[in-house]
Parts: C-alpha cells; sequence; structure tokens
C-alpha cells in the first residue's frame, strides 16, 4: 500500500509548465529521491507535497487522505516534517525553542516536551548546544537542529529539499549516512530532493529521474545506472560516452546489435529495448569510461579491439583520466594509474559487448 | 596612492572640524555660561532639571514622542503587511499616496490640518451645518492633535522601514514554520516581526527623534511645552535675556544627548541582532499572498481612508493658496491668483533665495559627498571610518542644533554668519548625511573589478573615477542630488536662526507670514508652490530609479 500517492500533478507558473501530469507512488518506510538538473521539477512536486504549493491539477494522498481533492489541507495541518536547503533555522530563537516550536503546539507538558527534545538532541549529536543561537552553530550543526527540529514530532512522512548542497564535500558525505540512518532506523517515509545523482544513488531505495517536468524513469540505484532508460538518464548519472552511430545488423534474439561508427569496425553493443532495433535507425553507442579495458598491445581474444592514440592523460590519484582518439572519434577512458603509456601513443581499448548499450536518439 | 587619499582624507576632515565639530563644541561650551557670572558652570543644567517648567517640556516631548512611535506603529503595521504581502491592483498609487508626507515639507501638514480641522474649519462648519453637532468639535487642537499631525507625517518611515522588512525575510523561515504546524497569525507573531526588528529600528528611531526638533508644529497648535518650541523661544526671541537664551541653549543640548544616545544605541542593537542566513534564490516580492475578498475590500478601504488624510494637505493647500478671506466658510468662496501675484512679482526674492542657497548646499554636497563615498568604501584611509560615523551620526542631530551652534559660533570670533553665505552652508551641513547615504550605497554596488580593470590597463585614480565611476553611479548619484535639493529647498529648522532681512527663504517666508497673522492664502500658496516644485522633482527621481532609495533607506534616515 502506498504511503504517498501522486496523481496526476499539474502545476504551472504562468505560461511555464513544472509539473505535467506526473503519477508517483512512495511505499511506507522507503526512502525515494527525486532527482534531476534544475528546472525539472522536483523541487515542485515536493513542495506540492508539503503543501506549500497549489497544484492545478492533481491531488496528493497521504496515509490514505487526500490534500486536495476533498479540500485543500494547508500545511501546518498535514503532518510532515521538512528540511530546506537554507536550513530555515530562526535566528531569533536558540536551538532549544527553534526545536520545539512545533512541539509546543501539541498538548504535552513541559517536562514531556523538554525530555522529548533532549532525546532528539542526542540522536543529532548536539547535546550540549540547546542554549545557542543559530547565528553561532556552524553550518553542519544548523543543518542538524534542522533535522531535529524535522524528527521531533515523530512525522509520518519526511520531506527533505536539497538540504545538503550547502555543506562542504566532506560533511556532505557524513551527513547523508546519518541522515539515511536516522530516517531508516525511525521507519518514516522520507521524499529526497537533489541534483546530485552520487547523494542519490548512495542514499535511496528508489530514484525518480525527472526531465522538464515528466518522468523519465524510476527504479533502484543499480538499474537506474545499469540500464537507463534513455540517453537523458545515461546521461545525468554518472558519465557516459556516446558514440553516434547507426544500427548495421540485429543479431537474431534481438538481445545484441551492431553498429556502424566512427571508430571504422562496426561495434557489438547490447540493446535495451525494441526502441533501437531498425537497421539504419541513427543510434548512440553508449559506454562508461570505467567499463573500457586499456591494453598496451593487442589482445588476443574479445569483440570491439580497438587502436587509439592518447591525446590528453589526467591523473586523479587512483586512477587516470584518458582521452583516446580512435580514427578521429574521442572517447573517455577510466585507466588504471600505472599506465606506463603517455600522451601521443598508441594503445588498445576494448569494449565489453555487455557494457555497451545502444540508445536511441 | 594613498598619499593622494591621506590628502583628500585630511581635506575632508578639515571641512567637517570646521563646520560641525566647532559649532557644535561652541553650543556645548556656550551651554555651561551662566548669565551674571564670570566663567561657567553646570548651573544651567542644574536649574533645568529642578525647574518644574523644563521638567515638564521634557517629559512631554519623551511622552510626544512615545505617542508618535505607538500610533506610526500601529497603523504601519497593517499598511506594511498589505503592501508587502497582498498582490492588489493600485497597490502603486496607493503606496506613493501614502509615502507621499516624507516629501511634503513638514509644516504643510500642520496648517492644511488647521485650515480642516479647526475650531471654524472646513470640518467644524460641515457638521454643523448638517445639524450634527452643535458646538465645534476640538479636533487638533491639544496634544491628541498633535500626536495625529506628526503621526501623518512620519507613518512613511515606519511603513517603508516595515515593508522592506517584510520583503526581505527569506520566505522559507515562514514556510518551516507553517510546516511545524503555526498558524497565520501564530506564524506572524513569532516568527515574521521578530525577523522585521533591524528594520523597523531603523524607521523607529527616526521617528522617535522627530518631535525633538519639530518646533513649529507646536508652536502652530499653540502648545509651546515642548524642548524644540522652548527653545526656539528663549533663543529667537527673548535675546536679550541672556539668561533665557542659556536656557534655551541648554534644551538644544539636552534634545541633542537624547537623541543621539537613542541613535547610537539602536545602531548598536540592530548590530548585535544581525539576522542574516542563506538563501535558495527567493523572489524579489518576498511571499506574496492572494488575500479573500472580505480582507481585500478592507485593506482597500484602510489605505484609501491614510491616503485620503494624506491628500487632504495638498488640496486644503491648494484651495488656500487660490484663495483669499477664506474664513468661517467650508470651501473657500473669493477666488483669486492675488496670492501668487504676490510672491512672484512683489516678493520673488524668497523663492529667489530658496533656489540660489539649495543649489549651492547641493554643489556643496556632491563636491564634498562624492569623494567621502569614495574614501569610506574604496580605501582603507585611517580615519575613515570616523568620518563615515561622525557624518551618519549628523542625521541625529535636531536641526535646531544645527542652527543654533552656527549662531553661536559664527557670530564672534568667526563671523561667518554676517554674510548669507551661512544660510547655503548651514543647508549643506544638515542635509550632508542624507546624500552620502544614497552616494554610499551607489558606491557599494559598484563593483571594484570594473574599476581595478581600468587601472590596470594603465588609467590612473582620478581619470578611472570620471570614465568609468561616475557614468556608472550617475543614476544613484542623480538621485541623492535631486533628495538633497528637495530636503535643503524644504529646511526651516536651521535657517529660521540664521536669516537676517532679505536672505529669507520660501520656508521662512511661510513661517513669518503666518506669524505675523497676514492674509493666510500667501503662507498657502508659498506652501503650495513648494508643494509642486517637491513633486516635479520626485517625478524625476522616479525615472531615474527609486531602486536607490531602498538600498540607502538603512539605519538612520529622517529629516
Amino acid at each position: 500500500m502506498a504511503f504517498i500517492e501522486i496523481r496526476n500533478l499539474f502545476k504551472r507558473y504562468k505560461k511555464v509548465t513544472a509539473v505535467n501530469r506526473i503519477q508517483l507512488e512512495v511505499k511506507e518506510g522507503e526512502l525515494l529521491t527525486l532527482l534531476g538538473p534544475s528546472g525539472c521539477g522536483k523541487t515542485t512536486t515536493l513542495r506540492c507535497v508539503a503543501g506549500l504549493e497549489r497544484p492545478e491539477e492533481g491531488d496528493i494522498i497521504i496515509d490514505g487522505k487526500p490534500m486536495i481533492s476533498e479540500g485543500f489541507v494547508q500545511p501546518s495541518k498535514r503532518g510532515i516534517g521538512m528540511m530546506f536547503q537554507n536550513y530555515a533555522v530562526w535566528p531569533h530563537m536558540k536551538v532549544y525553542s527553534n526545536i520545539v516550536y512545533g512541539l509546543k503546539l501539541q498538548k504535552i507538558s513541559r517536562q514531556g516536551i523538554r525530555e522529548k527534545a533532549k532525546e532528539v538532541l542526542e540522536l543529532v549529536g548536539l547535546q550540549g548546544l540547546e542554549d545557542r543561537y543559530p547565528g553561532q552553530l556552524s553550518g553542519g550543526q544548523q543543518q542538524r537542529v534542522a533535522l531535529a527540529r524535522a524528527l521531533i514530532r515523530n512525522p509520518k512522512v519526511l520531506l527533505l529539499d536539497e538540504p545538503l548542497s550547502n555543506l562542504d564535500a566532506k560533511l556532505r558525505e557524513k551527513m547523508r549516512f546519518e541522515i539515511k540512518s536516522l530516517v531508516k532506523r525511525m521507519g518514516i517515509t522520507s521524499v529526497y530532493v537533489t541534483h546530485d545523482q552520487a547523494e542519490a544513488m548512495v542514499i535511496s531505495d528508489r530514484i525518480v529521474v525527472m526531465e522538464k517536468g515528466n518522468i523519465v524513469q524510476i527504479g533502484s540505484p543499480h538499474e537506474i545506472y545499469e540500464k537507463p532508460a534513455n540517453r537523458f538518464v545515461a546521461d545525468f548519472i554518472g558519465a557516459m560516452n556516446f558514440i553516434p552511430g547507426e544500427v548495421a545488423q540485429v543479431l537474431p534474439g534481438a538481445d545484441e546489435v551492431y553498429v556502424r561508427t566512427e571508430f571504422g569496425e562496426r561495434l557489438l553493443c547490447r540493446s535495451i529495448g525494441p526502441d533501437a532495433m531498425t537497421p539504419g535507425q541513427k543510434v548512440y553507442a553508449s559506454v562508461r569510461p570505467e567499463d573500457v579495458e586499456v591494453f598496451p598491445e593487442a589482445p588476443q581474444t574479445g569483440e570491439n579491439i580497438f587502436k587509439g592514440t592518447i591525446v590528453h592523460k589526467a591523473y586523479l590519484g587512483n586512477f587516470l583520466f584518458l582521452f583516446v582518439s580512435i580514427n578521429g572519434a574521442m572517447i573517455r577512458v577510466q585507466a588504471p594509474y600505472q599506465l606506463p603509456q603517455e600522451e601521443g601513443q598508441e594503445l588498445y581499448l576494448s569494449l565489453h559487448p555487455q557494457k555497451c548499450m545502444v540508445l536511441p536518439e | 596612492m594613498s598619499r593622494g587619499n591621506n590628502f583628500l582624507a585630511s581635506l575632508l576632515w578639515l571641512v567637517i572640524a570646521f563646520l560641525v565639530i566647532y559649532p557644535l563644541s561652541i553650543l556645548i561650551t556656550e551651554s555651561f555660561k551662566v548669565s551674571g557670572m564670570d566663567g561657567s558652570g553646570v548651573h544651567n543644567y542644574l536649574e533645568f532639571f529642578r525647574d518644574i517648567y523644563y521638567l515638564k517640556t521634557f517629559w512631554n516631548t519623551i511622552l510626544l514622542s512615545t505617542a508618535v512611535l505607538l500610533v506610526t506603529t500601529l497603523f504601519g503595521i497593517p499598511l506594511a503587511y498589505i503592501l508587502a504581502r497582498y498582490r492588489q491592483r493600485g497597490k502603486t498609487i496607493f503606496t506613493a499616496l501614502i509615502l507621499l508626507p516624507i516629501v511634503l515639507p513638514a509644516y504643510a501638514g500642520v496648517f492644511a490640518f488647521v485650515i480642516f480641522f479647526g475650531k471654524f474649519g472646513t470640518m467644524n462648519l460641515l457638521l454643523m451645518d448638517a445639524g450634527l453637532i452643535a458646538k465645534p468639535i476640538n479636533f487638533i487642537f491639544g496634544f491628541h492633535g498633535l500626536v495625529f499631525i506628526e503621526a501623518l507625517h512620519m507613518l512613511p518611515f515606519i511603513v517603508l522601514s516595515l515593508s522592506a522588512g517584510l520583503t526581505s525575510i527569506d520566505p522559507s523561515f515562514e514556510e518551516a514554520a507553517e510546516v511545524e504546524g503555526a498558524s497565520g497569525f501564530r506564524r506572524f507573531i513569532t516568527v515574521t516581526l521578530p525577523l522585521c526588528t533591524p528594520s523597523y529600528l531603523a524607521g523607529a528611531v527616526m521617528v522617535f527623534l522627530w518631535p525633538f526638533t519639530d518646533w513649529l508644529t507646536p508652536l502652530i497648535l499653540g502648545q509651546v511645552d515642548f524642548l524644540p518650541s522652548v527653545a526656539y523661544i528663549n533663543i529667537a526671541y527673548h535675546f536679550t535675556d541672556v539668561h533665557r537664551k542659556y536656557m534655551g541653549i541648554v534644551a538644544v543640548v539636552v534634545s541633542s544627548i537624547v537623541c543621539i544616545t537613542l541613535f547610537l544605541f539602536a545602531r548598536w542593537w540592530v548590530e548585535k541582532r544581525k539576522y542574516t542566513g542563506l538563501s535558495k534564490g527567493t523572489t524579489a516580492e518576498g511571499r506574496v499572498i492572494e488575500p479573500s475578498s472580505l480582507i481585500k475590500t478592507g485593506s482597500y478601504l484602510y489605505m484609501f481612508f491614510i491616503a485620503a488624510l494624506v491628500l487632504l494637505i495638498p488640496v486644503v493647500l491648494g484651495l488656500a493658496a487660490f484663495s483669499r478671506r477664506w474664513v468661517f466658510e467650508p470651501f473657500p468662496t473669493y477666488w483669486t491668483l492675488d496670492n501668487f501675484r504676490v510672491i512672484l512679482l512683489e516678493t520673488p526674492g524668497l523663492i529667489k533665495n530658496s533656489f540660489v542657497f539649495s543649489v549651492i548646499a547641493l554643489i556643496l554636497g556632491v563636491v564634498f559627498g562624492l569623494p567621502a563615498a569614495y574614501l569610506i568604501v574604496r580605501t582603507r584611509v585611517w580615519g575613515k571610518d570616523a568620518l563615515d560615523f561622525i557624518i551618519t551620526l549628523m542625521l541625529a542631530f535636531p536641526g535646531i542644533a544645527i542652527g543654533v551652534s552656527y549662531l553661536l559660533a559664527f557670530w564672534q570670533g568667526i563671523p561667518l554668519a554676517t554674510h548669507w553665505i551661512i544660510m547655503p552652508l548651514a543647508l549643506f551641513s544638515r542635509r550632508l548625511p542624507y546624500f552620502l547615504r544614497i552616494a554610499h550605497a551607489s558606491y557599494l554596488q559598484l563593483d571594484i573589478s570594473l574599476e581595478e580593470a581600468s587601472e590596470v590597463s594603465g588609467v590612473g585614480k582620478l581619470r578611472t573615477f570620471i570614465n568609468i565611476s561616475l557614468p556608472l553611479l550617475i543614476k544613484g548619484v542623480l538621485v541623492g542630488v535631486v533628495m538633497f535639493f528637495i530636503m535643503a529647498f524644504q529646511e526651516i529648522s536651521t535657517a529660521i536662526f540664521l536669516y537676517r532681512g532679505g536672505w529669507e527663504t520660501l520656508p521662512i517666508g511661510i513661517y513669518l507670514n503666518w506669524h505675523r497673522g497676514m492674509e493666510f492664502g500667501i503662507s498657502a500658496a508659498m506652501a503650495f508652490l513648494m508643494i509642486v516644485i517637491t513633486f516635479i522633482l520626485l517625478l524625476i527621481i522616479a525615472r531615474i530609479g527609486g531602486g536607490i532609495l531602498k538600498a540607502a533607506w538603512g539605519p538612520g534616515e529622517g529629516r
């Protein structure tokens, strides 16, 4: 049973369609991420769930109760917790007051409130700081205050609007895990919005990739990465080489396809579905840089062996990033850091057919 | 080239020392002189705080300031909220009308309302003619009237500061409160209003300080027991009674101390509670709400009511300006252009003086203000922060303090006051901070890398200023220039102490005319003329860009 249901959601700002009639279900206890570039509609969708935006059409159903179709339910009455990108921690109140602000509106005794506050302060690691003002805290600490404030009321749903994008990289990584483990421990259904695909991969049970107001693909991080639905998703998640070409031959079984490209010989690729199947059809052979194998000399066996020249070699510490030219066409390759070849020298590349996806244009 | 900067700084300091520090120190030393005794002492101050009468004036003024602040805040909060948050048609017109009092001369209001709400003014006569009342109601001749008139005059300051505060609050602060379960009113009280405090204080200080310098309004209403009025009467009238003169000076000094203390306190408090936060990139409007039709109607009515009160001023003055012998009638019966004929043909000196003095003051203001802004924003010259501080502090001084200090300082010793040049000098001193604020704000908006690119290309500092900085600053500078001119043009509190025969400006003419009990239409015509001129200048500013005004309206603005 879906805990949050988004039905036919349509939101427009003047002439621009922000959310274009999407349907989505969030399972109870799941952490679902809305992922996409700026302007794709992910934040608008989240804010519609919160009640901070009113869609033109559609409904939001939380725990079986419709939030729009039977009278618009105000955000204050939806029983949700929310974290904002800029923390929204009130600067004129101490940490303690910030955290218990919403709790004070429920009928709990002063003592009860104090106990809950103590509990949640320990949960997020802010014990001892309750008498400080937000201005005296670091960014990471302020974000924890926001988290504590959201969690203290035991909300049914937690909405997170790019909460980590204002933190530095190391802190961001740490906070990702903390948020995920806290939320999982408490069993709160969560919807997370981000444009950082690495973050989405780490934190999510399922990812919803959005583009220009539409849902492009829904799946687990593994599915999204290994089996992108189209070029947009493939490009957005991780790095990807797109080699333009034409379908040369479809092998029986419709599982593998030969693609003619600028590399010269035909490329044997894996098809991802019936969309890219007609001979002559313009497609992209897509392979990730880390899936290209590098050999100093021509390997004896294997498909898709090409000889190329290193145009640029970048040292990244734990691996190398190479720009290799094959017959004038460029391909990016991730290679082990011990590669002896230098710029201008030749080497052999092998693209494993199973790692080469054919994507329609 | 910091040698050049140092030289510039020294020049500016010299000017400040001569035109500000020297007169003010004379003011203070004079206050310690005791009549009938050689040497000085604190006798005057002791007497001031022991004398029942002077104590009464002191507390009256404090009471008046508090009352005016309360009234403006109460009436201002709904206005600011409507202007900042509601999406309503005609908002711009109403905004302009409600903000009009800032640029009307302060005395325009009291004259207009005396005509309209006086014992035998329009309102009372209409009510009596309609048989609704038998005897005239005392609408304004009392403390209540004083509060009303001064509150209406200062209302725009509160509305401007509050609405600036409301629009600049990051919406996510309120959204977070909403998500946490707080209803509209609770949100407003616990989150929105507290976050507006710094902005509010900026306007509140100016409102509170105003009764300490408004000597004219109480006088016209026959209520003289207020510090500035007492000071004026003692100094300007009873100049043969040396003792009274000294007491008047003490009154001025006491007013100044109160004003400066409050001003500094507010600044300190605002600095202490800096409410900054990150922003995701909100709209410039802040949160805009579509109100229900009941609230919409209510807000229109409210804005209409305030705007009507404000519009009364130019309308009533206009009626009086174009008529004569308007007494005991609700509306004028004898229309004429005679008043204007008198002003323009028989006593054109008033207009001439006003323009000449204001223009000279303006030139001085620009010549001083631009380099000062440059120094404060772009250099690290020793003493620049002190310079900024002193000039800003000048805003807190009651106008009468500057007038009286000039009178004392430039009479003997350096007899500047015997030459008409003292008038523009005084105007310049009083209004300089306004121009500096605007120049300062404009400079801040000018990215330093634009100037650096010019210098790297081989162009010296002065050329860079002329070719790069000035053209980019020109918008803000022009707005500052016009504002300065308007304020110098309307100035009376300082000029009233320094004028001599032949040096009267329009505002002084208005006062003298009223004081001598002559045909009131002439005063009204002069005031009306001033309003028209101000209005034209404002249209010019509006064209150039009011955005600079918003930027400059930080802590410390006012008359």
